[in-house]
């Protein structure tokens, strides 16, 4: 659905060049809810905004079902952007228009007929459960509540594609989710393919189907959500993944532990999908007979999968902590020593 | 002392005031500045819509556009308002077959408060959310469709307090005009009250004008806070 190519976008400014994309390439498939994370500064709005012509590459292409976003004419990409629309971190709603008003802008800039106007706007004023508030101007809106018309307005002509850049950075973390729900359940029924950009971790967790990581206009990792959490690889994807579950208390503990107990080994079980149900260490562990000290788990939803972890103490013998681990990875079960 | 007293009588007495005058005065007076201020809200808007398209456009062109246009501006904000109407006298013959009275006025009066005007608008203008453009961009609108829809109605309050200014301001030029033959109430106190020593009429005339640079700023407040849903 979308695909971009090698594209580099380097912003001539009078002191010097910044390259804020540097060739990248990604394709985004149909129906995909697709993230990409980064920190402030990463290329990630520069990115998007490609997509939909806001910026052009300085060279790449950049292809949104058959046309080429990069070469297109002036008419025809004002035509194509109907299509393939965006919410923003701030609403970027006009304070000028109410609610109704403000969903029906795109649709008079793509001349849709009053009547017909009219009928949509209510449509998607249901659809994003504001009935009642279709007069009310943007200030008189809560923070998500102006997101919501936010989405009611980038879906109104039916657009092939959403583009969501930073849309729930501005929201506290119920509201988020609230909105994260939304994209997810208008994806299902509108069939929409969504790219967002975010520098929140759980965002990409949540509802992300894949994701990609940025860091200096270059995307450093990229693969299925799942993958991203559970085996990260480059630097960047690892502090994302440690800042979402929050491992530094963890660190901290570790260390009374071993003061403790100091013949114990530390030790950290990962699980994925239904195994993460199944007592498999609580069955490994009487089957050997041993002793173990609990010291944190955690277990996380992406959209479609659990993963989780478990950090234990144990005394065991390297013997029995071989077999241990023998026996954990038939069951999917990855099994890591912690470094003293 | 006594002169003072006398001088003070007369002023507050009235008797010279011949009130059908004053009314006729009063009319040419708001009919300069309505028309003057109609035409300075439609010439200013436009003026400030090519500054702050062209200041910020990237095409190659907009450069000299913003330049000429920000040349001219300031050219006729900087010419002082009697000496424009005295260098404007054969361009108003031509343009309205008179250089006296109230029609007379007219041009000098819009040419120079257009600038004045348009200035505003441009702050107005820069004041609209960027983000705002580039959403009503990222639907596909075009450069008129965001003019009409979201320009203009996005910076109304601000476009309606420049022009509720400039109103003010332009009452005072129909009087500074009024002196040299264009009528109204700044004509009446200068013909009447000041050559003919009748000080109660020059007075008439400063409260008429004050009544209407009232209502102006008063209406002025209303429509700009009425406007803003901010
Ligand atoms: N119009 C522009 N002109 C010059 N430089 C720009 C422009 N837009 C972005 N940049 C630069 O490009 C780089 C990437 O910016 P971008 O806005 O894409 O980052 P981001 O990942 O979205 O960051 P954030 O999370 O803070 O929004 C930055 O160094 C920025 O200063
Ligand atoms: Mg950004």
């Amino acid at each position: 659905m979308i695909d971009i190519r090698n594209v580099t976008k380097i912003f001539k400014t009078k002191s010097s060049d910044i390259q804020a994309v540097d060739d990248v390439s990604m394709n985004v498939t149909q129906g995909e809810i697709f993230g990409v994370i980064g920190y402030s500064g990463a290329g990630k709005s520069t990115l998007i905004r490609l997509l939909n012509g806001l910026e052009l590459p300085s060279s790449g292409d950049v292809v949104i079902g058959e046309d080429v976003i990069s070469k297109m004419s002036k008419p025809d990409l004002r035509k194509k952007r109907q299509k393939v629309s965006m919410i923003f971190q701030h609403f970027n709603l006009l304070w000028s228009r109410t609610v109704a008003e403000n969903i029906s802008f795109p649709l008079e800039i793509a001349g849709v007929p009053k009547k017909e106007r009219q009928k949509r706007v209510q449509e998607l004023v249901e659809l994003v459960g504001l009935t009642g508030r279709e007069d009310n101007y943007p200030s008189q809106l809560s923070g998500g509540q102006k997101q919501r018309v936010g989405i009611a307005r980038a879906l109104s002509n039916e657009p092939k594609v959403l583009l969501c850049d930073e849309a729930t950075s501005a929201l506290d973390p119920e509201t988020t989710d609230e909105v994260l729900d939304l994209l997810v359940k208008i994806r299902d029924e509108m069939n929409l393919t969504i790219v967002l950009i975010t520098h929140e971790m759980h965002v990409i967790r949540k509802i992300c189907d894949r994701g990609a990581v940025m860091e200096n206009g270059r995307i450093v990792e990229t693969g299925p959500v799942l993958k991203l959490f559970q085996n990260p690889e480059h630097s960047v994807t690892k502090r994302f993944v440690k800042d979402d579950i929050n491992d530094e208390e963890t660190a901290l503990s570790f260390d009374e532990v071993r003061e403790l107990f100091p013949t114990s080994q530390i030790l950290k079980f990962g699980f994925v999908g239904s195994q993460s149900k199944a007592p498999i260490v609580s069955q490994v562990v009487k089957k050997y007979d041993l002793d173990l000290n609990i010291l944190s788990g955690n277990i996380k939803r992406t959209n479609n999968e659990s993963y989780g972890h478990l950090y234990v103490a144990i005394d065991v013998d390297d013997d029995t902590l071989e077999r241990l681990k023998t026996e954990l990875s038939d069951h999917d079960v990855t099994v890591e020593v912690e470094d003293k | 002392m006594n002169e003072m007293i006398k001088e003070l009588t007369t002023m507050f007495s009235f008797e010279n005031v011949k009130w059908d005058a004053v009314w006729e005065a009063t009319y040419e007076t708001l009919y300069m500045t309505v028309v003057a201020t109609a035409f300075t809200f439609i010439f200013g808007i436009i003026l400030g819509i090519i500054l702050f398209l062209a200041s910020k456009s990237e095409v190659k062109a907009s450069k000299p556009v913003y330049g000429v246009t920000a040349f001219l501006v300031n050219l006729f904000r900087a010419i002082p308002f009697i000496i424009l109407i005295i260098l404007l006298i054969p361009f108003t013959k031509v343009l309205m077959g008179t250089i006296m009275g109230p029609n007379g006025a007219i041009p000098a009066l819009i040419i120079g408060s257009a600038p004045f005007y348009a200035r505003l608008v441009e702050i107005g203008l820069k004041e609209i959310d960027k983000g705002v453009i580039e959403a009503a961009e990222s639907m596909g609108a075009g450069t008129w469709t965001i003019i009409w829809k979201v320009l203009l109605p996005e910076s109304m309050p601000a476009l309606i307090s420049g022009i509720t200014v400039t109103a003010i301001m332009l009452v005072g030029s129909t009087a500074i005009a009024g002196v040299i033959g264009a009528g109204g109430l700044g004509n009446l106190a200068y013909m009447v009250g000041f050559t003919r020593n009748q000080s109660d009429v020059t007075l008439v005339a400063t409260i008429v004008i004050l009544i209407i640079v009232f209502i102006i700023q008063i209406a002025g407040d209303f429509f700009s806070k009425a406007v803003d849903k901010r």
